[in-house]
C-alpha cells in the first residue's frame, strides 16, 4: 500500500506532496501551458516527468480552475495565461436574466469541454504513476460563481437566494456526471472550493450554500470507493468544523492547527516554498510535525516559477521527520 | 430625511433606497457635501467596520459599496464642481497582468474612494506598462497592485523593477495585496506596503499620505 493511503488508513503518520499543479510541472519541463491544458498526453507527460524529478507520494491532475466552467460554457482565453473572460451566457440566460450581468464575450473557445483532457491524463497516470493519482475538480459553490460571475454570484447570494441556488444546481449536477468519469477511473478525486473560504464568504453563506454540495460529492465519491479530498484556500478556520463534518478522508487548508476527524494536509505557506529559504522551510516542516497524522504539502499551489531546489528541500524535510 | 438615512441604508445593503434618498436630499436643496461626508462616508466606515469585525464579509461589502456608489455618482459630479483639489491624494490602481479576480481591488477602491482618495481604476488583467504609463501621466501619491493568484503575483515585481529602470520609482510609494501575498512578500518585491484587506490597505494609505504629506 502506497504512503498516502496508508496515511489515510492510520498505518502511517505522515506523507509528503507540495500541491505541484500543471503550471508549475509546465514550467519545469519548458512546455508551453496553453499546450498542457489542452492535451491529455501532454498535461499527463509534464506531471509525470515533475514526479520523476522531485519523487513525493502522489500526483495531482490540476490543470487550471476553469475546467468544468468552460465545458459550462464559459470563455476561456489561454494566452498567455489561462483567463476566464466571461460567464456562461446560456446559462445565465436560461437561469436568471438579470440585468447587471453582462452576457459572456464571444470567443472561439467558448464552450470547449476540456474534462476529456484530464479524464486522458488521468488514465495515462493511472497506468504509469507507481503512487496514488488524484484528479481536482471544483466545488459546487465555486464552479457556480465562476458560471454566473463571482461578484454577481456572491451578491445573489443575498439578494436573491433562489437565482444563487439554481447556479449551484447546474454546478452540481454537471459535476456528478465528472465525477462519475473519475470514479470508473478509480481515481481520488479533489474538490477545490476557493470561493467558499471564510475570506470570502460567512460560515453562515458556506453552511447555507456550500457545505451540503460538497457533502454529496464527497459521498458519491465514497460510494464509489475512491478517496476523497477538500481544499479550500484562505481563512478556513470558522467554517473548520464544518469541513470536517463533510466527511472527505483528507484535508488541505491553510491553517492546520485546529483539530479535526479528517486527515489535513499542509504545513507550508505558499509563500515560504516560493520564496522562502532551506531554514524557514525547515522550520514550517518542524512545526507541522506537530500534527499525529499529515500529508505534508504547502497551503495552495505551488506556483509557476518556484525554484525546484525549494520543492526538494521540502521534500528532503518532510522525509527526514516521516 | 437626513444623510443619516443614507448610512442606514447603505450599511443595510439596500442599494435603491441609498439612491432614493441621495435624490431626495439633492432635490430638496440639502449640500452635496453634507450628504457626503454625512451620509454616504459614515455608510462605508461602518462597513468596514462590520468587514473588520467579521460580521460583513465579501458579498455584503460588494453590495454595500454598490449602494454606496449609487448615491456617490450623483453627489461627486457636484462637490467637484464646488470642492475642486479637496482630495486627499491620488490613487492609481489594478490587478496584474493575467489575473481577472478585482473584487478585492473594488473593495480597497470604494473603501479608499469614500474616505477622500482620487482612485484612478485600470481595472483587472493590467499588462506592466500600462501601470508605469499610467503613473508617468497621472503623477499619483500611491499605485496599488492587486493579485489573488500566485500565478500573477509575480507581475508586481515586474512593475516595480520597471519604475525603477525608468528612474520613477522614488516617485510614487508602491501597496500590494491579494490573498496569496504576505507582508514578507512584499518587502521582499520592493514594495512600501502591504494591506491583508481593504481596511489595513486604508491604514497603509492614510499612513504613507500622513508621513509624506508636505505642507
Amino acid at each position: 500500500m502506497d504512503s498516502v493511503t496508508k496515511v489515510i488508513n492510520k498505518e502511517k503518520n505522515y506523507a509528503v506532496f507540495p500541491l505541484v499543479c500543471a503550471d508549475h510541472c509546465a514550467w519545469l519541463c519548458k512546455t508551453p501551458f496553453k499546450e498542457v491544458v489542452q492535451d491529455g498526453e501532454k498535461l499527463a507527460g509534464v506531471i509525470y516527468q515533475a514526479y520523476q524529478e522531485y519523487a513525493y507520494d502522489m500526483v495531482l491532475i490540476f490543470s487550471d480552475p476553469y475546467v468544468e466552467a468552460q465545458a459550462l460554457g464559459c470563455a476561456v482565453e489561454f494566452s498567455p495565461r489561462l483567463k476566464l473572460l466571461g460567464p456562461s451566457s446560456r446559462i445565465v440566460e436560461t437561469i436568471a436574466p438579470i440585468k447587471s450581468v453582462r452576457a459572456g464575450r464571444a470567443h472561439a473557445s467558448c464552450g470547449i469541454d476540456r474534462t476529456h483532457v484530464i479524464l486522458r491524463a488521468a488514465e495515462i497516470l493511472k497506468k504509469k504513476a507507481p503512487v496514488p493519482v488524484y484528479v481536482s475538480v471544483k466545488g459546487p459553490f465555486s464552479l457556480a460563481a465562476f458560471i454566473a460571475t463571482t461578484d454577481h454570484f456572491l451578491k445573489l447570494l443575498i439578494v436573491a437566494e433562489e437565482k444563487a441556488r439554481r447556479f449551484i444546481d447546474v454546478a452540481l449536477d454537471f459535476q456528478h456526471k465528472y465525477i462519475a468519469r473519475l470514479i470508473e477511473l478509480g481515481v481520488g478525486i479533489f474538490i477545490g472550493d476557493p470561493m467558499a473560504s471564510s475570506s470570502i464568504i460567512s460560515p453562515e453563506l458556506f453552511r447555507k450554500f456550500a457545505f451540503e454540495p460538497l457533502r454529496m460529492l464527497v459521498k458519491e465519491i465514497k460510494n464509489g470507493r475512491c478517496y476523497a479530498g477538500i481544499h479550500v484556500c484562505g481563512n478556513s478556520l470558522p467554517i473548520m468544523s464544518m469541513l470536517d463534518d463533510v466527511g472527505a478522508d483528507i484535508l488541505s487548508v491553510e491553517d492546520i492547527s485546529p483539530e479535526t476527524r479528517t486527515l489535513k494536509m499542509g504545513g507550508v505557506s505558499t509563500s515560504t516554498i516560493y520564496e522562502g529559504d532551506r531554514e524557514k522551510i525547515k522550520h514550517e516542516i518542524s512545526r507541522a510535525a506537530g500534527n499525529t497524522r499529515l500529508i505534508i504539502s504547502t497551503s495552495c499551489d505551488v506556483p509557476a516559477e518556484t525554484d525546484p531546489v525549494n520543492v526538494k528541500a521540502m521534500i528532503q524535510f518532510a522525509r527526514e521527520i516521516t | 430625511m437626513t444623510p443619516a438615512d443614507i448610512t442606514q441604508a447603505i450599511i443595510d445593503l439596500d442599494v435603491d433606497k441609498a439612491r432614493l434618498i441621495v435624490e431626495k436630499l439633492i432635490g430638496s436643496g440639502i449640500d452635496p457635501e453634507e450628504i457626503l461626508d454625512h451620509g454616504l462616508v459614515p455608510g462605508m466606515k461602518k462597513v468596514g467596520d462590520l468587514f473588520s469585525e467579521k460580521v460583513f464579509y465579501v458579498p455584503e461589502v460588494l453590495l454595500a459599496a454598490e449602494a454606496f456608489y449609487a448615491g456617490f455618482n450623483l453627489v461627486q459630479p457636484l462637490i467637484k464642481k464646488n470642492r475642486p483639489g479637496g482630495r486627499k491624494g491620488k490613487i492609481v490602481m489594478g490587478v496584474v497582468e493575467g489575473d481577472i479576480h478585482d473584487i478585492g481591488k473594488n473593495i480597497v477602491k470604494v473603501v479608499c474612494e469614500s474616505s477622500g482618495y482620487e482612485i484612478i481604476d485600470l481595472g483587472k488583467d493590467v499588462p506592466c506598462d500600462k501601470f508605469v504609463s499610467t503613473v508617468i501621466q497621472e503623477k499619483p501619491r500611491i499605485l496599488a497592485m492587486s493579485s489573488l493568484m500566485t500565478t500573477t503575483m509575480t507581475g508586481m515585481k515586474r512593475v516595480i523593477d520597471q519604475l525603477e529602470a525608468k528612474g520613477i520609482r522614488e516617485t510614487v510609494h508602491v501597496i500590494v495585496g491579494g490573498a496569496p501575498l504576505t507582508d514578507d512578500y512584499a518587502r521582499g518585491i520592493g514594495a512600501d506596503g502591504y494591506g491583508h484587506d481593504a481596511i489595513q490597505a486604508l491604514a497603509v494609505v492614510d499612513k504613507i499620505i500622513r508621513k509624506t504629506h508636505k505642507g
